[in-house]
């Protein structure tokens, strides 16, 4: 039944978004050519790593508010890293990469340790990390990169964005792990009753701490390709990213409560926000109005399925 | 005792999602009367006292009270008509005290529709007091309170609704003997006082204590209402199970081998202190002491959940120390908890996902599930152990009580335990299941098993185990061999040391 | 075959706990809170004297109440069970309606009235979304924040609100001496606190959060009071609206970023627990003048403005792990 209810949610979605797709190049020409559609892949890269990240943390029932903060903050230190500092820039990022990703493990500590609710400890280190950003930055940012840098976010690789092929792989390893290995037994289990999971045997607090790295790594990253797309670094960056993230993984069909979710799922979820963002620009809806529209989605989404998952069981 | 029943219920019946849950049953209650209800789980008790309680509307049938046909669209309807329920799982909530526990829903006003709370605190001690609770602080709040003095929170709630008709769902199920013991003087007093009251237990000795007539249900149906006075317990428990049942507490003869497992002064906090016991092959080991005592505290302790502070383990001559139940795990210790739902199952997940889960690594190679060997070990352990299941993709949570506790047992055969330890292993289980479960262990120790069985319930400690531990106050007062242990013996052993308690 | 052994009851009397137990078992966090603002304001005092000045005072009380104005509904909320991650974005939107309507000439009392009445429609629908379609309340104000963000910018197109009548601007009067904010949020925190523990309705929300089942078993109609709660919640916010929207000349377009983080995290650490079922309105007030006082004393003791919210954010997690330890202390 549950796995049932699980198809039913990602197949309607899967429906929507071919329905949304057919209708945005009905509405405008330059909407599904290839050009755009790989733009659009561009674009949607950094929200989609931290989903990726973020389903496996909510399949555990937990959430991770603080990756818009760690975004920015290894934004920041690669610039810092390279400018002030003056490591070379490749080893800067990796430096940047492994502060973020000592972030997410930071959040894992509190979680397991202190037996802190994921939501208020990741809200503490969302200001946390966030004053961490503006305090090292001063309110300057860095500026020209050397070009080889901008191969990772404004480059192509065999013609496809070279991010996206990061974001294919990454989604391709985590569905692979998420459905088929003990790792992702576990996560759901854990989801489903933590508890029994630790009476099971299973190694619950490890697996948490893993994953809130994981989170913080993929943030990281985020933060990293980031910068190498908009060729600038500013502490602000990344601020609200975490509401998108969740939103997609949410959409996505993964429940809130744990125990339930897939990597397709969220990429869908993705894909439909993307479209709706790039259609609605197309149409000459203004950037802000594209968010609503996202609102009003997540919302119905979640309604629809409600109600078609109440009378498929009842 | 042939007063005319105050609540008489004709030919109710009720389908969930097409499955008929209760077919065509009547039952009544007088004033006055302890009216005991009986069945397997799953025999339809739960489905009538929930429309008796206003909960659930049946599809056909009706109700009268008084003799006045009535309609109960909601719990408000049945609460206003004077029935009220104890439900088994107490309606509680643990952040409010007891007075507002009791009171919740139906406050004394003052004019002007502020709630009197003077009113509100005298009432509950009233109450309390008429229930010989005079030891409970009505400003307590509800977390702090023993499992026993909740249900007597439950109890002053219905009566502060002047309850005409009491039910109570297995009030008995999670309280100790002495605690059995006030409430069945509860009961009593209750019936004394005119008050109807319906009785579900699994336990026999209860019913035949308290009981005036009891009423029998089996799938869904009805098989008999008798007085008391014309039963006995065998009669009853083949009406239950459509056949009679040989004997309640198969005792396998196992050879019993070597030590496998050696504790020596273990400690750990005030309910584990100075434990010293060994554990042999084949043996079934009891262990009974009152709640609280330091029993689970003890299983927990082994099993690596809190870790001993003092004091050694050894496994087979081997000294270990244990820090973690994964480590027990590895070590040979299996341990089947006494919060099922809780601790024991993931209920959402399937049979087969539960029966793998304590040893998910070797199902697997690499890092990956071998999916086709996970479900064949499943379907081995559903039929060896009789889980009656639609298959092995079903939700554990739908199954009842007695093939969940078999999951659970599954689950961990499948680790191939040295040490098994069972915490009260028939808790919530059917008359037929339980049988079920006692012969799986007796099968288990003839294959060289040891296991520690934790039971509140002493017919089970006296029937099931080679040798008795009886802890109090988180100490060893007594170690009991089969052969002597008589319910008085260990009685006396359980209530040994009450200062150590007392805190 | 019975083997009932008969037994004397196993637990002694249980004493009435004294006055002071009592009031920290049932008032911990808030204590603590308190007890952080003292200690604070003395250390502070001693580096800085002027902290005390009533200048600096009316800026952290007067300025922060709309904070913790809308932390009380917040905290009715968690209480109830569930949580709200749009009030900010709802704060905004009112704001702009409560300026938009004062500047086109309408009574100010129309401006005052008109986002608590707004406020309560719009939490009505999300109340109706998550008692009802049983949408949890999480996912459901993630969907409406985004739809009030957006539609707030692209609405005003970030334009502020300007030449804002005299009249209208409430927040910057006094009444008997004292600044109209903090009278607002000294009397709704306490008439709120009242409320919450003396009222039937108050009650059931703390048995909704512990339970909601054996809540909805006990006859408490939970479906109607959970629409309730996010409906006064909405009105809580509409009241914070009126203190934020008329503390300035102008008003901005955009609320301050993360709003509804900081109310949210004003609840939990005044001590409602985020799972429900316990916490006071009393406790959410206070977390929020502890935040105030530590950004106004970082300033005090010269900390560089860049690192202000470095410093608080990592005075929070303090404040979250002291209070996990203390848990555990009593467990």
């Amino acid at each position: 039944m549950n796995w049932k209810s699980l198809l039913r949610h990602e197949t309607f979605l899967a429906l929507l978004l071919v329905v949304v797709l057919i209708v945005l190049s009905f509405q405008s020409d330059r909407f599904f050519t290839v050009s755009n559609l790989l733009n659009q892949g561009r674009l949607m890269t950094e929200i989609g790593l931290i989903a990726i990240a973020m389903t496996f943390v909510i399949a555990t029932g937990g959430i991770d508010l603080s990756v818009g903060s760690i975004l920015g903050l290894t934004a920041i230190l690669t610039g810092v890293f390279w400018q002030n500092v003056g490591l070379p820039l490749p080893v800067a990022a990796v430096a940047a990469i492994a502060v973020g990703t000592f972030a997410g493990f930071v959040n894992g500590l509190i979680i397991t340790r202190f037996t802190v609710p994921p939501l208020i400890a990741t809200l503490a280190t969302l200001a946390l990390y966030r004053g961490l950003a503006e305090g090292i930055s001063q309110a300057r940012s860095v500026r020209g990169y050397p070009d080889w840098f901008y191969v990772l976010g404004q480059g192509e690789v065999l013609g496809v964005p070279t991010q996206l092929w990061i974001l294919a792989a990454a989604a391709i390893i985590a569905s692979i792990i998420l459905a088929y290995t003990r790792w992702g037994r576990t996560v759901y289990a854990i989801g489903s009753n933590e508890v029994a999971s630790r009476f099971s045997g299973l190694s619950v607090e490890k697996t948490k701490l893993a994953l809130y790295t994981a989170s913080g790594f993929a943030a990281a990253l985020a933060g990293v390709i980031f910068v190498s797309r908009v060729s600038t670094t500013r502490s602000d960056m990344g601020t609200g990213i975490e509401l998108d993230a969740i939103t997609a993984v949410v959409l996505g069909g993964t429940s809130i409560f744990g125990g339930r979710g897939t990597i397709a799922g969220t990429m869908i979820g993705l894909c439909l926000i993307q479209a709706l963002k790039n259609g609605l620009s197309l149409a000459g809806v203004k950037g802000d109005g594209t968010i609503m529209l996202i609102g009003a989605v997540l919302i119905l989404a979640i309604l629809a399925s409600n109600l078609f998952e109440r009378s498929g069981t009842r | 005792m042939t007063a005319a029943p105050y609540v008489s219920l004709t030919g109710m019946s009720k389908s969930f999602v097409g499955v008929k849950a209760l077919k065509d049953v009547s039952f009544d209650v007088r004033p006055g009367e302890v009216h005991a209800l009986l069945g397997e789980n799953g025999a339809g008790k739960s489905t009538l006292i929930k429309m008796m309680s206003g909960l659930y509307s049946p599809d056909a049938g009706t109700i009268t009270i008084d003799g006045k046909e009535v309609r109960f669209a909601s719990t408000r309807d049945a609460s206003a008509a004077g029935i009220a329920t104890v439900y088994q799982e107490l309606l509680l909530f643990p952040e409010l005290t007891v007075a507002e526990n009791v009171f919740l829903g139906n406050y004394p006003r003052r004019p002007g529709g502020w709630i009197d709370w003077s009113e509100v605190r005298a009432r509950t001690r009233a109450l309390l007091d008429q229930l010989d609770t005079f030891d409970l602080d009505v400003d307590a709040k509800v977390l702090t309170l023993s499992v026993a003095q909740r249900q007597r929170v439950e109890i002053a709630k219905a009566l502060s609704k002047d309850a005409r008709i009491l039910i109570m769902d297995e009030p008995t199920a999670s309280l100790v003997e002495s605690d059995v013991q006030r409430l069945m003087a509860v009961v009593r007093q209750l019936r004394e006082r005119g008050v109807g009251i319906v009785y579900v237990s699994h336990r026999m000795p209860e019913i035949f204590a308290l009981a005036d007539r009891v009423t029998v249900l089996r799938d869904g149906g009805y098989v008999a209402t008798r007085d008391i006075g014309e039963v006995d317990e065998a009669e009853l428990v083949s009406m239950m199970v459509g056949r009679p049942i040989d004997s309640l507490f198969p005792k396998a003869e196992a050879a019993i081998g070597d030590t496998v497992l050696e504790v020596k002064n273990l400690n750990h906090g005030r309910h584990v202190q100075d434990l010293s016991f060994s554990l042999r092959r084949g043996e079934i080991l009891g262990v009974a002491g009152l709640v609280g005592s330091g029993r689970t505290e003890l299983a927990l302790t082994l099993f690596g959940m809190t870790p001993a502070t003092s004091g050694s383990i050894s496994l087979e001559g081997r000294t270990v120390s244990i820090t973690s139940p994964r480590q027990a795990r590895d070590l040979g210790i299996a341990y089947v908890p006494e919060d099922r739902g809780q601790q024991g199952l993931v209920k959402q997940m399937a049979i087969r996902k539960n029966v793998s889960m304590a040893s998910i690594e070797r199902f697997s190679s690499g890092i990956f599930i071998k999916a086709g060997e996970e479900a064949q070990r499943a379907l081995d352990a559903v039929k060896r152990l009789r889980v009656r299941c639609r298959n092995i993709a079903q939700p554990v949570g739908e199954l009842s009580g007695g093939n969940q506790q078999k999951v659970v047992i599954a689950k961990w055969l499948e680790t191939n335990p040295k040490v098994l330890i069972l915490d009260e292993p028939t808790r919530g289980v059917d008359v037929g299941a339980k049988a079920e479960i006692h012969t799986i262990m007796g099968e288990l120790v003839k294959q060289g098993v040891a296991i520690l069985m934790i039971s509140s319930e002493l017919p089970e400690v006296l029937g099931m185990s080679d040798r008795i531990l009886v802890i109090s106050g988180g100490r060893l007062t007594g170690e009991i061999d089969r052969a002597d242990a008589t319910p008085e013996r260990v009685g006396m052993a359980m209530t040994a040391h009450q200062s150590g308690e007392a805190a | 075959m019975s083997v009932i052994v008969d037994l004397p009851p196993t637990r002694p009397a249980t004493e009435r706990p004294g006055f002071l137990r009592r009031l920290f078992a049932d008032y911990g966090q808030e204590l603590v809170v308190l007890a952080a603002i003292i200690v604070l304001f003395a250390v502070v005092m001693l580096v800085n004297p002027r902290f005390i000045s009533a200048n600096n005072l009316t800026t952290i009380f007067a300025g922060n109440a709309y904070i913790a104005v809308a932390a009380i509904g917040m905290a009715m909320v968690i209480i109830t069970g569930h949580i709200d991650v749009s009030v900010g974005a709802l704060i905004g939107v009112l704001a702009t309606i409560s300026g938009t309507l004062a500047v086109a000439g309408y009574p100010v009392w129309i401006a005052w009235l008109a986002p608590v009445l707004v406020g309560m429609a719009v939490n009505a629908c999300i109340g109706a979304l998550v008692a009802y379609a049983r949408i949890p309340s999480i996912v459901v104000t993630l969907g409406a924040l985004s739809i009030m963000r957006g539609g707030l910018i692209s609405f005003t197109g970030g334009t502020w609100i300007t030449d804002l009548p005299p009249a209208f601007l409430i927040a910057q009067k006094s009444v008997f001496g004292l600044p109209v904010p903090l009278v607002f949020m000294v009397v709704l925190t306490v008439l709120a606190a009242l409320w919450m523990r003396y009222s039937a309705f108050g009650r059931s929300l703390y048995a909704i959060g512990g339970n909601a089942e054996a809540a909805l078993a006990t006859g408490i109609p939970v479906e109607r009071r959970t629409v309730a709660v996010f409906v006064i919640h909405g009105a809580f916010a509409g009241l914070a609206t009126i203190l934020f929207a008329t503390q300035l000349q102008v008003i901005q377009s955009t609320v301050p970023p993360n709003l509804e983080l900081t109310v949210i995290t004003a609840a939990v650490i005044g001590g409602v627990s985020i799972l429900g079922g316990s916490g006071t309105v009393i406790g959410s007030t206070l977390a929020t003048i502890l935040f105030a006082t530590i950004g106004s004393a970082l300033i005090f003791v010269n900390v560089s403005a860049y690192w202000l919210r470095a410093v608080i954010g990592l005075l929070i997690l303090a404040t979250v792990l002291a209070d996990m330890l203390r848990r555990r202390g009593r467990l």
